[in-house]
């Protein structure tokens, strides 16, 4: 059985049919065609698959499609203004905080919502914000000083 | 924490816009026409003889297009070092998660249900999890075939003991009896694993005889060899490409599962994709780190001279060799460590196990031989009562020393580390007494292999580099633009890399040993080099000057002395596309090993001398709860000799991550076994990683000098010498405040449970 639903995906309107047992991030992975949003676990333990569902991030991963219609999400692809790098995008290059690049979709999500919450984080506020995302390359020095470099910029 | 300044210039990896929009691929993102999804049937017992399998319910089931056994692939075993695999299980599986039948269907969902219609019909066999116990006598064969296998005739091995190394100097027996002290300890490691954050997958496609991989490995062209050896067809008839790697940490090294999804797509006559689960990521792979059982034994002076070290260790190898049979001699040469010990005997073996096999981690054998090492060298400084600082001073090895194979060290700079690294942290100040401060030096190998690559100048004076080099995260291969440009007196930014397809780049040993700069690094220079010399004929002819009078400077041809008499590299490139096109090609032998005298050891595996050896020492400052055992590491210093560091950011980012790795080893990274060898924690949930609110500050600093013996200009081994130590300096740390802990990971339990003691 399939319920039809309107995913709304960086600002686009997605009519789609979905059996009730799908998780946002495979449906917006494979019908939705956008798969920056990575599954490393689909345990809610990675964070590498983390949206923000009107706002707030979410483990895409555990979260099902059916439960995000008609609400706003927001993934890595949303995140760059045309072809403008978001300043936490050009800041993980820049601070060494992208190395191999499976955890980061998940971790630019989760310091997106920080910083729209907390435009001007501490440096242990950044550590718990991120906590819910692992990193196995970076040991976490890059991406705090990216999100540290981010968040002056902004302000 | 310093931010790094965001200037225009700075070096920004290629692959990072990819990565930071979410429109980089990876090989789980790839689709293609008519594709189906596989999923295994794993064994369902430790140990036991296959009597049946019966594969028709399966493949009755609507929507399945292959099913496929042992029975339907050629009847080959492989294995680098020892032949002891087949693609599927052969009569007998030997842990649980060995490969017994693989199914294709139009759906994951549809694979999911087919693989559990297979019927498998087994007689439970004795499974063995300790390794100890695999090499008691008259402990039941994991092979029983093992006589017969073929595979590297170097590899000492005998039943279940899978390889056997020692080494031997000097009159140990006689060093003991004659020391003031001798201390002897026993330290357990358990098993731990890789866990890139991408779990593993692999598409599959045939055009006619020819198939293409796309695959989450480190090593595409051992892949390759693979996929051509089990499948019986030529390396030109399979190409492996690699699409952006999420990580692999050793974890993806080796020729994995390449093969079965190949021989799936061409049952189904349809492409074939297998996407790994996270538990299928512990526990099917041939790459866990192995558990060791360390019994170490030192003779020493009241100086603080050590005189004699006599060690055994046992290391656990799983069910199959894989790459592991190399390990014994590196984990010996580990166990003696960057320090002068004139007499040696160690004995290193690697025990079959029901367990999931063993390989290539980060580092291997480093961290938890280093970690007992380390921590028996405090036992030995507390023993003579001298400060475990004080005592690494009098025996850390400087240049001229000899190590216990008798190698002569030249150009390193251990005590520099050490002494760099215990100034950083603040050694010996005051602390309140739920903290302490532990310090452990490390050394490892830079491994010299074959390597290739070429490079091109197109007619607008852009270059491209094809290299058969692999990226896994590390910006190794993001990074070669910067040794091209430094040759040609070009810009980093002015060269794009075409990389990780094998029909594309010549061979390469890929993403292993932290091998790719100081090889395909060389490769690079040399092809540059090609190219340099092919714009210097032919500005010869425009500037009519000598060759040895011009220099390549900011993009220009330029006589030496006279900067404003020059060409263009554009205008000698668009010269050159009318004509003699500027193709450069690099290979050459790779450097040979130093000499070492091995007179009375066994195993001769490669790492018996150390090529341009790294050098590392870690202090760390630790707070232990002294109610729970929790452990928190509060701050880390980190002083490595790694020859010369050509990309600073790049280099720091490898000693960050692999700082927060050996914490994760040190604190909570280790699998649980049941009694006959199955893995009880094999998710993320169970089996613990450092978080961003784990991690403290890591500070970084570099010392020693060039290495000529080394890479590009002097460059040595990066990503792998940054975990060894770190296990070892928190163990020292926790130490001090509550008793040594021989047990790794020293989790709060076996914290508590040493302070009780």
């Amino acid at each position: 059985m399939r319920y039809d639903a309107v995913l709304n995906v960086n600002g686009t309107d997605f009519p789609v049919e979905i059996e009730p047992h799908r998780s946002l991030l495979s449906v917006v992975r494979t019908e939705l065609g956008m798969p920056g949003s990575k599954e490393g676990c689909d345990d809610s333990e990675c964070g590498a698959c983390m949206m923000l569902l009107d706002g707030r991030p979410v483990n895409s991963c555990s979260y099902l499609a059916l439960q995000a219609d008609g609400r706003k999400i927001v993934t890595v692809e949303g995140l760059a203004d045309g072809g403008e790098l978001h300043p936490l995008q050009r800041q993980f290059l820049a601070q060494g905080g992208v190395q191999c690049g499976f955890c980061t979709p998940g971790m630019l999500i989760s310091a997106k919502a920080l910083l729209d919450q907390n435009p001007a984080p501490s440096e242990d506020e950044i550590r718990i914000a991120l906590s819910g995302n692992l990193c196995r390359c970076t040991g976490y020095q890059g991406i705090v000083r990216a999100v540290q470099a981010a968040a002056a910029e902004i302000a | 924490m310093a931010v790094v300044e965001d200037t225009r210039e700075q070096f920004i990896r290629q692959d990072g816009k990819d990565k930071v929009t979410g429109l980089g691929r990876y090989t789980a993102d790839l689709a293609r026409t008519g594709m189906l999804q596989a999923r295994f049937r794993y064994s369902d017992h430790a140990h036991a003889r296959v009597l049946r399998i019966d594969t028709s319910a399966a493949k009755a089931l609507p929507g399945v297009f292959a099913v496929l056994t042992q029975d339907d692939v050629p009847d080959v075993r492989y294995g680098g070092f020892v032949e002891d695999r087949t693609l599927f299980a052969k009569d007998v599986v030997r842990f649980e998660g060995e490969v017994v039948a693989a199914v294709a269907a139009l759906t994951q969902e549809i694979a999911d249900r087919a693989v559990e219609l297979i019927e498998v019909e087994y007689e439970p066999l004795p499974a063995i999890a300790d390794p100890e116990q695999a090499l008691a006598p008259g402990a039941p064969l994991i092979h029983e075939g093992w006589a017969g296998y073929g595979g590297n005739e170097d590899v000492v091995r005998e039943g279940n003991d899978c390889s056997h190394s020692s080494i031997r100097k000097g009159d140990v027996d006689a060093a003991l009896a004659s020391a003031d002290e001798v201390v002897k300890e026993r330290y357990v490691a358990d098993m731990s694993h890789a866990v890139p954050i991408e779990p593993r997958a692999i598409v599959a496609e045939w055009q006619g005889d020819k198939v293409t991989v796309w695959t989450s490995t480190q090593v595409p062209f051992i892949a390759r060899s693979g996929v051509a050896t089990t499948l019986q067809m030529p390396e030109a008839d399979v190409r492996v490409v690699v699409p952006h790697l999420g990580g692999g940490f050793g974890g993806k090294c080796e020729f994995h599962f390449e093969a079965h999804v190949a021989a799936l797509a061409r049952a189904a006559r349809r492409p074939v994709r297998l996407v790994f689960t996270r538990r299928e990521e512990f526990v099917a792979p041939d790459h866990r780190r192995e558990g060791q059982v360390l019994e170490l034994e030192t003779g020493v002076m009241k100086d603080g001279t050590i005189v004699a070290r006599r060690a055994r260790l046992v290391l656990d190898n799983g069910a199959y060799a894989a790459d592991a049979p190399f390990f014994p001699q590196l984990a010996a040469m580990m166990a003696v460590g960057p320090y002068r010990v004139p007499h040696v005997s160690v004995d290193a073996h690697l025990a079959y196990t029901n367990t999931t096999p063993s390989g290539s981690v980060r580092a291997p054998t480093a961290p938890q031989s280093c970690w007992g090492l380390e921590l028996h060298m405090d036992a030995v400084a507390e023993r003579i009562g001298l400060d475990p600082v004080e005592f690494r001073r009098r025996n850390i090895v400087h240049p001229g020393d000899e190590t216990a194979t008798k190698q002569v060290l030249e150009t390193i700079a251990a005590a520099e580390s050490l002494e760099r690294a215990v100034e950083m942290i603040g050694y010996g100040r005051e602390l309140p007494p739920d903290e302490a401060i532990g310090v452990a030096c490390g050394w490892w190998p830079t491994f010299a292999l074959p390597s290739g690559a070429h490079v091109k100048l197109h007619g607008d004076g852009s270059g491209t580099i094809v290299t058969g080099a692999q990226e896994c995260g590390t910006g190794s291969v993001m990074a070669l633009p910067l040794l091209a440009a430094e040759v040609l007196g070009m810009r980093p930014q002015q060269f794009t890399v075409v990389y990780q397809d094998t029909d594309a780049g010549p061979w390469d040993a890929g993403a292993s040993g932290s091998q790719t700069t100081t090889n395909n690094g060389r490769a690079v220079v040399e092809a540059a080099i090609d190219v340099r010399n092919q714009l210097l004929e032919l500005a010869e002819e425009v500037l009519e000057a000598a060759r040895a009078d011009l220099e390549l400077v900011d993009g220009r041809v330029r006589v030496k002395g006279s900067p404003s008499t020059g060409v263009d590299i554009t205008e000698l490139a668009e010269k050159a596309a009318g004509d003699k096109l500027l193709l450069g090609r690099g290979s050459g032998s790779p450097p040979a090993s130093p000499d070492c005298d091995i007179s009375g050891c066994t195993g001769r595996l490669g790492s018996e001398s150390f090529l341009a050896p790294t050098f590392m020492t870690h202090a760390v400052r630790c707070k232990v709860d002294r109610a729970t055992g929790v452990v928190r590491v509060l701050e880390v210093a980190a002083a490595h000799d790694s020859g010369r560091v050509l990309n600073p950011v790049g280099a720091n980012g490898q000693v960050e991550g692999g700082v927060a790795m050996g914490i994760g080893m040190a604190l909570s990274e280790g699998s649980q076994l049941s009694d006959d060898g199955r893995q009880l924690n094999p998710y993320l949930l169970d089996y613990k990683l450092q978080t961003a609110a784990d991690v403290p500050e890591i500070r970084v600093e570099w010392v020693g000098e060039p290495d000529p013996t080394a890479g590009p200009n002097g460059a040595k081994a990066v990503a792998e010498p940054p975990c060894v130590p770190t296990p070892g300096a928190v163990g020292n740390a926790i130490a001090k405040v509550a008793g040594r802990v021989r047990c790794l990971p020293m989790t709060p339990m076996r914290v508590w449970e040493a302070m009780q003691r």
